[in-house]
Parts: structure tokens; C-alpha cells; sequence
């Protein structure tokens, strides 16, 4: 469904992502996993476009969309759903994830969306009106999650979905992410450090290093061998 | 396409009060200087608002905008006098200039300032707020520092009875149809997916970016609607009322803080609030200097800064959360 070949790109006059490449099937959920600082989110922010892309291809649908601006990417279906959550907290829920519904096919689907995120995330049903800012910090994540949702994506890309939060709350968002799969039947890519979680998740996994790809293999691949793991995962 | 009345009753309080001023103005001897300088205050303030107000981008550079405006009325008056047939003419031919000149200067400040954020987008339209200033006075641009005199062209169109109702009455009035033109396009922007836009972008651009908002395309209709209506104020308050531009006048970032203190004062990105912040800022600056004249700065400063204070959200924010639940709710926005 996404294809990304020999990506780069940076900031400034410092190269991050080195001849990185990527696959996301149809359906699928794949990972990308790495240490701290190993170019995972300027990856995500690079296929969005929101980071200034230097060289290198990304087909999305057996489309070239390497050089579209964000927002036509989004009207495709993809969707970002940002480290840090970025709510318009001054909003409440409700309004936040009338936001979401920006893009023209979004706002004809609205009345459906609602109906998915509230049946995917009860409680933010129960608070609809409040401010977003004063969610807790897991009905914060949820919402964030939601509200990309209300785009009517076809492929969702998480950026660490499950930082900052609770051991139990983690667990939620990951069942969140397996329905969104199961159910709805959206492409995950998933950039995560917690490592063991996503492994049990994911179908594909890629493993970064220093900007670029230093191992690829199915879930189970990547478990089994010792190598990769203490190498680049640090466990 | 089905027009939504309710959507624009907003305007109703904003046009009563410009109506009342307006009748003031018009009907109670020695007071039309004042109101016309109060519609200026109130213009600017509405103007700015549009970019300020929605994105929450702070446009030092903004008297630019006024500035331009004000040349494109003086080019229009000494250069197409020439041909006195054109009568009126003359004076839209001015504003069409105004809007260009503002355009150009839209674009060099959308190109160079709209990328940058925060501190460094105030301090790219200060430069080149000073930069348009010194060009003008240092290649000698259209009279350079020496600026331009055209009533005596504004008489050889019109005689100079025509151009002493034009300088004195209708570029006051123009100002009041600038300032009601500038609250209707505030409101069909707030209620309307533009308005949604600039909201994201406001509390959050980078999610309103991720979330498939143009951010760049929005941010680009706000600042260029509030520079052309800054554009149209600059060409009939000064412009057209003083009969003569000097850039060291008009490049004044004094007018910008001017806009900014109205706007906080009434409430940021209300509609009502740039309409309660020009009146509360022009009536107070102008009984200062009546009671207290040579201090009306000094006292003036600590007002405002107890002002903000007191009501961060400014006079229409506190107003608004009072309304909330009730049937006014509807008219304050």
C-alpha cells in the first residue's frame, strides 16, 4: 500500500534518514523500532511531508506521491497521528474531532465517523463537552487517536502512541490500534520504543539505526534472533 | 446555494454601534472628529484582527499594509488628475491601487515572513516594514523623503468645494463602509471551513497541518484579506482626509501597536472586541489628552496594563462567558 524507497532527508544542513526503505501491505500492521534519536519520527513527518523531503520515492496505491503537500496526502488517506498528542486543548472533545472531519470526504462521513470513534473509545463519548485540556493524559491519547480517525483514513501512522502513559492505559491503546485493524480494517505503521509490546502486535517489523534501516523480518523473525535485538534494541 | 441568516445576527450589535456613532457623529455639532477617528480605531482594530485574531500570528509590520494603501491613494490623485474626465473615477482608481500595492507587499511579506513563527515572524514584518521605509526615502520613490502634496490636484478634478466635502466628510464615511465590510468578512470567515482553518492553525498548526489543512493556503487568505482592508482604511483616513503622504508618517510601527492594544483590550479574535477596544482606546486617548494633556501616555500605559490583567480575555471575552446559556449568546461573538 506505501512504498518508500531510498528516502532522505533532514534539517537544516543535517542529514537524518539515509537510503531508507520501507514497505507497509495492505491490511497490515508494520513497526518501525529504534532507540531514542534514530530518525523514526522525522521518517513518519517525511512521508506526511511536514519534513522537507531531499531525495528518494514514496508511492502510496501505486500512486507517486513524493512530492504532494501534506494536506493532499491526508485527502489520499493518510493520517498522522503526532508524538505528543498536539490537541486544540482549548477545544473541547467534541469540537476537536469536528476538526478532525477537515478534509471534503471527511465531512460527508462525519455522522458515521462519530459513531466509530465513540464505539471504539466509549469514553469519549461521556466527554464530549469537556475541554480537551483537562482529559487525563489517557483520554488525551485517545482523542488524538480519534480525531485522526475522523479523517477517514486508510493508513494511520502512529507516532509512539503509548509514551507517556500508564502500564494499563498502554495496554488499552494497543487493543485500540489491534481493532482498528480487525475492525475497520485500516493499514498501521507504527513507530514505537516500546519494544516488546509492538513486537506482539506487529506483523512486519523494521528495526533503525542511526537513520536507516539496519534489519527487516516478520514479527516472529525479529523475536527469535538475539542478535538484532541486543544490537539495536538494547534488550 | 442556502444562505444561514443566524449565522450572521453577530453582526446586528456591531452595526447598531457603528449606526449610533455614525448619527453622533452626523448630528451633534463638533463631534464628527472624533467619531472619525474612533471608525479609524475601530476599522484598524477589525482589520487586524482578521490575521491576528484567527491565526494568532502578531503582525508587527501590519502599518505597512496602511502605509501602501496611503501611497496608492496619493499616486491615484497626482497621476490620473491629469485626466479630469474620469471625475470620481479618480478616487476608485486609488483604491484599486491601494489593494495592489498591498498585494505586492502581501506577497514579499508572505514569502519571506509566513515561514517563520512566532518571534521571528514580528521581527521579518518589522524589517520590512523599515526596509519599504527606507527604500522609499533613500531612492527617492515617489518623492522619497519629501513624500507627496496632491490637493492642489484634488482641487483641479473636483473645485474646491467638492474636494473639501471629499477630504472632510466622505473619507470619514468611507472608513465607517471599510470597518462594516471588515466585521462581515470576519464573521462568514468565522462561520464558515476557513474559519475552522485558522482555528487549527491558532491553537495548533502543526495538527491542523497533519490533519490535512492547508495551512500555508489559509494563513495566506487571512493576511491577505486583513492587509487589503488595512490597505483601504490607510487610502481614505490618510490618504484621501490629509491630502499628503510622508513615509516617515505612515511607515510608523506606533499604528500597528496601536491595532495591537485594540485588539487585546477588546478581546482577540471576537468580532465584537476590536468595535469595544477602538472605542474604549480612542475615547480614553482623547479625554486624556483633553484633562491631562503632554501625560496622556503615562497614564495611559498603566491602564492598559491593569486592563490585561484583570481581563486577559479582554472586555468581549469576559462578556462572552457571561452571555454563555443565555439568548444574547447568539448575538456575541
Amino acid at each position: 500500500m506505501l512504498k518508500v524507497e531510498n528516502l532522505e532527508s533532514g534539517y537544516g544542513s543535517m542529514q537524518v534518514l539515509w537510503q531508507l526503505h520501507l514497505e507497509v501491505n495492505k491490511g497490515s500492521i508494520t513497526s518501525l523500532l529504534g532507540s531514542n534519536g534514530v530518525g523514526k519520527t522525522t521518517t513518519l513527518c517525511t512521508i506526511l511531508g511536514s519534513v522537507e523531503l531531499w531525495g528518494g520515492k514514496i508511492t502510496y496505491e501505486e500512486t507517486d506521491i513524493t512530492h504532494l503537500p501534506t494536506h493532499k496526502k491526508v485527502d489520499l488517506g493518510i493520517v498522522l497521528v503526532p508524538e505528543g498528542r498536539h490537541l486544540f486543548v482549548n477545544m473541547t472533545t467534541h469540537e476537536n474531532l469536528t476538526m478532525g472531519a477537515y478534509p471534503k470526504e471527511a465531512v460527508k462521513h462525519m455522522a458515521e465517523s462519530f459513531e466509530l470513534v465513540y464505539s471504539l473509545f466509549p469514553i469519549l463519548k461521556e466527554r464530549a463537552k469537556q475541554r480537551a485540556g483537562s482529559l487525563s493524559g489517557g483520554e488525551q491519547q485517545m482523542l488524538t487517536i480519534a480525531r485522526a480517525l475522523m479523517t477517514k483514513p486508510k493508513l494511520i501512522m502512529f507516532d509512539e502512541p503509548s509514551q507517556g502513559l500508564a502500564p494499563k492505559l498502554v495496554g488499552e491503546v494497543f487493543d485500540a490500534i489491534k481493532k482498528m485493524r480487525s475492525e475497520i480494517g485500516l493499514t498501521i505503521l507504527l513507530v514505537e520504543q516500546n519494544v516488546e509490546a509492538s513486537l506482539n502486535l506487529s506483523d512486519y517489523v523494521y528495526i533503525m539505526h542511526e537513520g536507516r534501516i539496519k534489519a527487516e523480518g516478520s514479527a516472529e523473525e525479529i523475536k527469535g534472533s538475539r542478535d538484532i535485538k541486543e544490537a539495536y534494541l538494547g534488550i | 446555494m442556502k444562505i444561514n441568516i443566524a449565522k450572521y445576527y453577530p453582526l446586528i450589535p456591531v452595526y447598531a454601534v457603528y449606526l449610533t456613532m455614525f448619527l453622533v457623529g452626523f448630528f451633534v455639532p463638533g463631534l464628527w472628529q472624533l467619531v472619525a477617528l474612533l471608525a479609524f480605531y475601530c476599522a484598524l482594530g477589525q482589520s487586524w484582527n482578521i490575521f491576528m485574531g484567527m491565526t494568532g500570528y502578531v503582525d508587527f509590520g501590519y502599518v505597512t499594509f496602511i502605509a501602501l494603501g496611503t501611497y496608492g491613494m496619493a499616486l491615484g490623485i497626482t497621476y490620473f488628475s491629469q485626466f479630469p474626465g474620469l471625475g470620481i473615477a479618480i478616487i476608485f482608481i486609488g483604491l484599486l491601487l491601494a489593494l495592489f500595492l498591498s498585494t505586492l507587499s502581501a506577497i514579499l511579506e508572505a514569502g519571506i515572513a509566513l515561514r517563520l513563527r512566532g518571534a521571528y515572524f514580528a521581527i521579518a514584518c518589522i524589517g520590512i516594514n523599515e526596509g519599504l521605509r527606507h527604500l522609499i526615502e533613500g531612492a527617492k520613490i515617489w518623492g522619497g523623503s519629501e513624500g507627496m502634496l496632491y490637493w492642489k490636484e484634488l482641487t483641479e478634478v473636483f473645485g474646491t468645494e467638492t474636494a473639501i466635502q471629499l477630504t472632510t466628510l466622505w473619507a470619514d464615511i468611507a472608513v465607517f463602509i471599510i470597518a462594516a465590510m471588515a466585521a462581515f468578512i470576519n464573521v462568514y470567515y468565522m462561520r464558515s471551513k476557513i474559519g475552522y482553518a485558522l482555528t487549527a492553525i491558532r491553537e495548533d498548526e502543526d495538527a491542523a497541518k497533519v490533519m490535512g489543512i492547508d495551512t500555508t493556503k489559509y494563513k495566506t487568505i487571512a493576511f491577505l484579506t486583513s492587509g487589503w482592508l488595512g490597505a483601504l482604511v490607510g487610502a481614505m483616513a490618510w490618504g484621501l482626509k490629509l491630502t499628503h503622504v510622508f513615509p516617515a508618517d505612515v511607515f510608523v510601527i506606533h499604528y500597528t501597536v496601536e491595532c495591537i492594544v485594540i485588539v487585546v483590550l477588546g478581546g482577540i479574535g471576537t468580532l465584537l472586541g476590536p468595535l469595544v477596544g477602538g472605542l474604549i482606546y480612542g475615547l480614553s486617548k482623547y479625554w486624556l489628552a483633553i484633562i491631562l494633556p503632554g501625560f496622556q501616555l503615562l497614564i495611559f500605559a498603566p491602564i492598559i496594563i491593569c486592563i490585561i490583567i484583570a481581563f486577559p480575555e479582554g472586555v468581549i471575552g469576559v462578556v462572552k462567558r457571561r452571555v454563555k446559556g443565555t439568548r444574547l449568546e447568539r448575538y456575541i461573538i
